[in-house]
């Protein structure tokens, strides 16, 4: 504890540190990114309009997207546009990609924070019960549960609670997306619940053996033996000390996350960022599909960086 | 007696059908679930069924289809008149037509959205107007149509979305330097001809019209059509949340109902299951070329085509497939197509006879042939599944190689796919689409699959300008005859268009052509 005011420095340069390994992280993805979709059989004029297209329709409309140039031109041009904010036009949807990702995004963000904190409240006190009854009826009750919740398909999951929640019980809409705030995150959580099943499974079951392994440590019993009250004693050392590997993990997770939510998306009707890249990839919507990209890369680096910060917050020696 | 019982069911008749008329309520707003949301509303530059479907709401036509899809009725224009040479079709507008702006409806609109309907470098929908020469106009309710050839389709295509009527000065008083720049901005906040207005749109997620109250059409109480406040599309993309959603009462309607859930519905006490007549064909497509990629291709030979025809059980396909709820193909053009021809099913199945036309061919062992499937996609798999295992009596191997669908387009559009899977839906009421796709090579070489008829080709031609109707009929059905005995598909069925409606929708009506029709659906209070 008393590392934290003197790593404060360490801690800054940490951060910036970070902060700069992250330009080139992105600038990899959007190289990747630009040439990878080229590479991808079929080009956008095709796969809009579909088999009855003509020849003389495909050339004509390639050409007003620019994409009869070589690849390293286009390249070039869309390279200047990012770095003055213009992220091009979707090919399909004929409006401003910037203005579809702000659309779509915070969608696919809501409902992938409001997973992760019913994952949190989940796992939490789950793992810390199971920790603590180890290898008693309570254990093994939680760990099945959560052994259910893992091994159980997203899609079956969404359906299952649609089902149950949605049509038999109506506490909650069957699917869609509300009008104002209040109505979407009603409309987002049973989506939100269906994502948290099974990633706070995989919290669950670290956090407690993590747990397990700090309740046995020397400076637990030291603690214990100073006579600090148990709630200090599983707060401050127990709980600090267990998390440092959950918050990597989650970290990790977050990205498998967003990669859940596609189905979810689909299967809750929620009009996210997730069925947007199906679609832009169907569709070789390529700006969307690189701006996407570019917005995701950053979201998820920025959820690393956060991870790393709070692990270095948790365990100053991280950031030295 | 029997007079007396004929004029009491005429009486009967009569107090029903005025029933009918009274018992229509107007009001409030229909929520309907579809598979997918729309792209882009502009009638002339969409690309895709999911705008051409309901782009009829917004946008009204000079004619519109009768329900059946096949002929046509008074849209904009109460009166049209083909000249007798048919080099020309004078059309009188309707009194008092408007917008929903409530601007006029004038010649000099419909002049102006015809021309950039028929206009090559508009999108990829003017080759059905492609006779337009000139559009006039005359007086304040007259538009003339000049014709470069007479075209006997010219009053069909009068009907279909891409010659829909919208307002010339607000849509190119929109930003932009290019019609397609306009067509962006007009088509985020259009002015309606038809029976709805855009109120909202959270793409992805959900459309709002609202009712036009500026639409000529009357209804059956004499007011103003339609009857709804409006119509909310949903994106339901998946067909369990699409129908639980249904049956929880949070939607009216929904599309796309697969068919394995159709028997289920129609025993729902509270929904009707809606199986509308539809212009949909699903077939396979044999490349005929005699090679590909520099290999020997056995399908270029037609005794193949017509031996792997013959050894297809399409009734069992059907079963599996389509539940039953698809009928075999008579022609490759769907029965609800006009000038459709062919009273019984294509190359019923005979095994004996496809091996020896295997035989006849010198393909009596067999071959190693591939077909791609759409992955992920069940219907396409299911139907490759069961062509394997039938195919394979002929000693025929077959590969499936699923792609995703961009993938598929491309090597279908660069004629090196072997075998693949396609559907087909109608756009006009009339052969002359599906079958310049098909069958008459210039267009797209017969489906990509280089095959050719110099018979068919100069049919086809002739039919493009011949309007005795009779004649016409007497072209098509030879290009039926001759693409049916050896054309380069394997035709499997016809299937209707599923829908799901609660009970208390009426009214609502997808025709042949898959445009959804909500002008004349109202719900019960």
């Amino acid at each position: 504890m008393q590392n934290i005011g003197s790593g404060s420095l360490p801690l800054f340069s940490f951060v910036l540190r970070r902060i700069l390994q992250m330009i080139p992280t992105v600038v990899f993805i959007l190289v990747v990114t630009f040439v990878l979709v080229r590479l991808l059989p079929g080009d956008p004029a095709s796969a809009m309009l579909g088999d009855r297209a003509i020849d003389a329709d495909v050339e004509r409309i390639n050409a007003s997207l620019g994409l009869d140039k070589p690849i390293p031109v286009q390249f070039l041009y869309f390279v200047k546009n990012v770095f003055t904010g213009d992220l091009g036009t979707s090919i399909a949807l004929k409006l401003p990609v910037t203005t579809i990702i702000m659309q779509r995004l915070p969608v696919t963000l809501m409902l992938t924070l409001m997973a992760a904190l019913l994952a949190l409240i989940l796992a939490v006190p789950l793992a810390f019960l199971a920790a603590l009854k180890r290898e008693q009826t309570a254990d093994a009750v939680i760990r099945g549960t959560f052994q259910v919740g893992l091994s159980m398909p997203v899609f079956y999951v969404g359906i299952l609670m649609l089902t149950v929640f949605g049509a038999t019980l109506k506490w909650f809409p069957v699917g869609g997306y509300g009008d104002t705030f209040a109505d979407r995150l009603y409309h987002l959580f049973l989506p939100a619940l269906t994502l948290a099943f099974s990633f706070s499974a995989v919290l669950m079951r670290n956090l407690r053996s993590s747990i397990i392994g700090v309740i046995n440590a020397e400076y637990v019993d030291f603690a214990r033996a100073k006579g600090l009250r148990p709630r200090i004693i599983m707060t401050r050392h127990v709980l600090r000390n267990a998390l440092i590997s959950t918050v990597t993990l989650f970290g990790l997770q977050i990205g498998t996350l967003f990669g859940g939510a596609v189905i979810t998306e689909t299967v809750f009707a929620v009009p996210g960022a997730g069925r947007l890249m199906i679609d832009s990839i169907y569709g070789r919507d390529y700006p969307v599909l690189q701006g996407l990209t570019i917005a995701l890369a950053v979201l998820v680096s920025l959820t690393f960086l956060a991870t790393d910060i709070f692990q270095a917050w948790l365990d100053p020696r991280v950031a030295r | 007696m029997k007079k007396i019982a004929k004029a009491a069911l005429a009486a009967v008749l009569l107090v029903g059908t005025s029933l009918s008329a009274v018992a229509v309520e107007r009001g409030g707003v229909m929520t309907y679930g579809r598979y997918a949301d729309s792209l882009f509303l502009d009638p002339v530059l969409n690309d895709a069924n999911v705008d051409i479907w309901i782009l009829s709401n917004l946008y009204d036509t000079l004619l519109l289809p009768t329900d059946d899809g096949k002929g046509v009725q008074a849209g904009l224009a109460t009166e049209w008149k083909v000249s007798d040479d048919g080099m020309s079709v004078n059309l009188t507008l309707r009194d008092g037509i408007q917008f929903s702006d409530g601007s006029p409806i004038t010649p000099a609109d419909v002049a102006w959205s015809l021309k950039r309907a028929a206009n090559k470098d508009n999108g990829i929908w003017n080759f059905l107007v492609s006779s337009i020469d000139d559009v006039t106009t005359e007086g304040d309710k007259t538009v003339v149509l000049k014709l470069k050839h007479p075209d006997p389709a010219i009053l069909a295509a009068l009907t279909v979305f891409n010659t829909a009527i919208l307002p010339q000065k607000v849509f190119e008083a929109a930003a932009g330097a290019t019609d397609a720049d306009k067509a962006k901005v007009f088509a985020e906040h259009p002015v309606s001809s038809g029976p709805f207005v855009l109120q909202s749109w959270d793409r992805g997620s959900t459309m709002k019209l609202v009712r036009n109250e500026h639409y000529w059409g009357k209804g059956e109480d004499g007011k103003p059509l339609p009857y709804l406040d409006g119509v909310t599309f949903e994106v339901l993309p998946d067909d369990a949340t699409r129908i639980l959603k249904l049956n929880s009462g949070e939607i009216d309607g929904a599309e796309f109902i697969p068919y394995s859930r159709v028997e289920e519905l129609k025993s729902a006490g509270n929904l009707n299951m809606e199986l509308f007549p539809s212009t949909r064909v699903q077939y396979v497509t044999m490349n005929a070329r005699p090679q590909i990629k520099g290999k020997d291709n056995p399908l270029s030979n037609p005794k193949v085509r017509q031996a792997m025809n013959y050894a297809v059980n399409k009734d069992a396909i059907i079963a599996i497939v389509t539940h039953g709820v698809g009928k075999p193909l008579t022609s490759y053009m769907s029965s609800a197509t006009p000038m459709h021809t062919g009273d019984k099913p294509l190359y019923a199945y005979d095994i004996e006879k496809a091996k020896s036309l295997m035989k006849e061919a010198g393909f009596e062992k067999g071959f190693d042939t591939s077909i791609l499937v759409l992955a992920g996609n069940q219907d396409e798999i299911g139907i490759a599944t069961a062509l394997q295992q039938m195919w394979a009596e002929l000693g025929i191997k077959l590969e499936l190689q699923q792609v995703d669908n961009a993938t598929r387009t491309q090597q279908y559009r660069d004629g090196v796919f072997t075998m693949r899977e396609a559907a087909w839906t109608d756009d006009i009421a009339d052969p002359n689409e599906i079958t310049s796709y098909f069958v008459y090579s210039p267009t797209i070489d017969a489906l990509h699959t280089g095959w050719k008829n110099e018979e068919a080709d100069k049919l086809f031609d002739a039919s493009q300008k011949e309007i005795d109707a009779t004649k016409r009929a007497a072209q098509y059905a030879r290009i039926q005859e001759i693409y049916n005995a050896e054309g380069p598909i394997v035709p499997l069925y016809e299937t209707p268009y599923p829908v799901a409606l609660s009970k208390k929708v009426h009214g609502f009506l997808q025709i042949p052509l898959g445009n959804n029709f909500f002008g004349r659906a109202w719900l019960d209070k």
